[in-house]
């Protein structure tokens, strides 16, 4: 029975379910539009940044199950990942409800820096299948690697359509921590490879 | 409990915050002495006198004992503002973050 909780299938479906609610919610009610462009973002960012922690934990942690787990399924958090972020789009291009109103907002930093890191994403997604990855060769992990501007990005888009530093803060800062201890040991097993090589070579 | 198992249940409980929890949107970006709620002018009549000054107000709520709007400028900008509970005077208006009016 536990098996059952493995399939890939169920998985997507779990990752669906928010989305499911938002848009029954706005089926039943489209003034909810403005509640859902935040808990979309919300949503896509979280799923962003737990796509993101997997390699940091793995250079940390090194073979585990429970990040083996989490690997195998990294693909389909970050397509969900963007999959909340273009619900985040529409429900945001819904809720202005005039083109005039939405072109003039693109100029605002806060506002660019959401669009551009949707493209790169929206990139990232559309690649994310195994025929992609044979036909890029190199560039299709050059193309995937475009994450880092993209959360950059997703991070000053927060930071400065909020106007304060918190809610950003409480959800980027681990990732942070993460990344920097894995670029430390990054470069300690780095020059402790030289030295070993230096002493036998 | 399998790690399997328990990835289903956080998975399970972050999409029940979801339904439960309607989006949290105090900013806590002003703060206004403005006396017991007692005294206050009650939020229609701040949604009905921007209505008539040509706004239109999306959300309205009480954050840092003032008044906190979300809606539509005369303008057409799509802002966030403060309105003071008792005199009605409006104290902050930012666009998408970037702060356009200040008292």
């Amino acid at each position: 029975m536990l098996r059952i909780l493995n399939i890939p299938q169920l998985f997507w479906v779990l990752l669906a379910i928010p989305a499911a609610a938002m848009i029954t919610g706005f089926v039943g009610d489209p003034v909810t539009a403005f509640d859902l462009v935040h808990s979309s973002g919300e949503f896509s960012i979280r799923l962003m940044i737990i796509a993101m922690m997997i390699s940091p934990l793995r250079a940390i942690f090194g073979r585990r199950l429970w990040l083996d787990w989490l690997l195998a399924r990294r693909r389909a958090i970050g397509v969900a990942a963007f999959g909340y972020g273009l619900l985040h789009l529409l429900f945001y291009l819904y809720d202005m409800g005039e083109w005039g109103q939405i072109w003039e907002e693109v100029a605002i930093f806060s506002i660019w820096t959401g669009y551009l890191a949707l493209l790169i994403l929206a990139a990232m997604a559309s690649t994310s299948n195994n025929r992609a990855q044979r036909a890029l060769k190199r560039n299709w992990k050059r193309l995937q690697q475009l994450v880092y501007p993209a959360a950059l990005l997703v991070a000053l888009h927060w930071l400065y359509v909020d106007g304060e530093l918190q809610a950003m803060a409480v959800h980027f800062v681990p990732l942070l921590i993460l990344e920097t201890a894995r670029i430390v040991l990054m470069f300690k097993r780095r020059s402790a490879r030289n030295a070993k090589q230096a002493l036998t070579g | 409990m399998k790690f399997s198992q328990a990835m289903m249940a956080l998975a399970a409980a972050t999409a029940m915050q979801f339904a439960a929890s309607p989006a949290a949107f105090a900013t806590g970006k002003m703060k206004c002495d403005a006396g017991p709620q007692s005294g206050w002018k009650s939020r229609a009549v701040l949604e009905a006198q921007l209505k008539k000054d040509g706004w239109k107000v999306k959300k309205s709520m009480v954050d840092g004992g003032c008044y906190e709007v979300y809606g539509v400028t005369p303008e057409g900008q799509n802002v966030e503002a403060y309105f003071h509970p008792v005199t009605m005077e409006k104290l902050l208006v930012s666009q998408r973050g970037k702060v356009i009016f200040k008292k």
